[in-house]
């Protein structure tokens, strides 16, 4: 599965957006009610222990979680 | 579900530390079923031990109806035990596990083991070098204390992205614990790879479902059970290769211990039954 689509499946058991459909252009932070900061933590985590990477504080901007996009293109450059 | 309804039967009591006392919860071995043994669990950090009460209450009254005594401890400084953990030691989570399994060894109940969730788990895995359980279960373990801990202190970046004033700058508070130096580099030094397991370990983790066409293919095919995560599968590996016994159960479920809401994950239950059956 290509990271993209992987990122929005992560997206959604995180989130809990069943049904909601995402591409790369929906927008994420401020956009989405469910992503709070809690919901930020849960993600990366997620995002961790799937891909077994660790994120870096100063990793954590709002560039990165701006659309679905973004942070799938976070995700390959983190893998790279 | 059945076990649900069933009241709810634990001894609460506080056990005594040089260091104060540590609130506990034993469950004991169903009358009219043959004992097998105790079972000392190791909780998770923070938040993580609230939301997974419930879970593990469960499992531990499934555990006393097959025959093992179950004691739960909040360790120093958590839960409803007494300290601060900003004036912590680095060793006083593993003195009170001590003491804990002193306790249980008075039981005579038989071989012990240890179970632990998240940084429980990893906390584990660490003690069972002193003390040589009869097996580990593992739910869920964190892998590395550092970043386990990362983990906590990122909710604090997170919440930066939604601020709009000068940020605050919070940086020995993790998970809303003030945490002491001392105890913070304790765990950042917890390494599971550095711990290979002497004793059989039973390894249960959730896993999100993820539906893809690789999945479908794995449902229609009969093939109900996610892969491991790649960090898990690797450190197992690891530990095989080093020596170890390591039984390992992948479900899918979402992540209990750390969900808004409170969750059950009753797949968890069954399995961490057979577990104990098979292992």
């Amino acid at each position: 599965m290509p990271p993209l689509q992987q990122v929005c499946q992560i997206l959604i058991t995180t989130l809990g957006l069943r049904q909601m459909p995402l591409s790369e252009k929906t927008p994420l932070l401020g956009s989405l009610p469910e992503l709070d900061s809690m919901a930020v933590a849960n993600l990366i985590i997620a995002l961790e222990q799937h891909y077994g990477f660790e994120v870096q504080d100063d990793e954590i901007s709002a560039h990165h979680f701006a659309t679905v996009g973004t942070l799938s293109d976070f995700v390959v450059s983190k893998m790279a | 579900m059945t076990v649900d309804t069933l009241p709810f039967n634990a001894l609460p009591f506080f056990l005594n530390t040089d260091e104060g006392e540590r609130f506990c919860l034993y469950h004991e071995p169903e009358p009219g079923v043959q004992p097998r043994g105790t079972i000392l669990y190791v909780p998770p950090f923070a938040e993580e031990l609230n939301k997974s009460r419930r879970m593990v209450m469960l499992q531990a009254r499934a555990y006393a109806q097959a025959g093992f005594g179950v004691l739960q401890i909040d360790l120093y400084g958590c839960g409803d035990s007494s300290g601060d953990i900003g004036k912590a030691h680095g060793e006083i989570w593993l003195n009170d596990l001590e003491q804990a399994w002193r306790w249980l060894d008075q039981r005579n109940l038989g071989p012990r083991h240890l179970w632990g969730l998240r940084l429980g788990g990893l906390l584990a895995l660490h003690f069972a070098k002193r003390v040589n359980p009869a097996s580990l279960i593992l739910w869920q373990p964190a892998l590395s204390g550092r970043a386990h801990l990362n983990q906590f202190a990122r909710m604090q970046s997170a919440a930066r992205l939604f601020s709009t004033g000068p940020s605050v700058e919070q940086n020995t508070e993790i998970g809303g614990y003030l945490m002491s130096p001392s105890l913070s580099k304790a765990i950042h030094e917890l390494d599971a790879a550095k711990l290979t397991p002497g004793c059989p370990v039973q390894w249960l983790e959730l896993n999100t479902r993820i539906q893809d066409a690789a999945e479908d293919y794995a449902t229609a095919a009969g093939i109900s059970h996610p892969a491991l995560q790649p960090a898990s599968a690797l450190l197992i590996t690891r530990w095989r290769d080093a020596g170890a016994t390591v039984h390992t159960w992948s479900l899918h479920g979402d992540p209990f211990w750390s969900s808004a809401e409170i969750g059950i994950v009753p797949d968890l239950l069954a399995a961490t039954a057979q577990a104990m059956e098979s292992a």
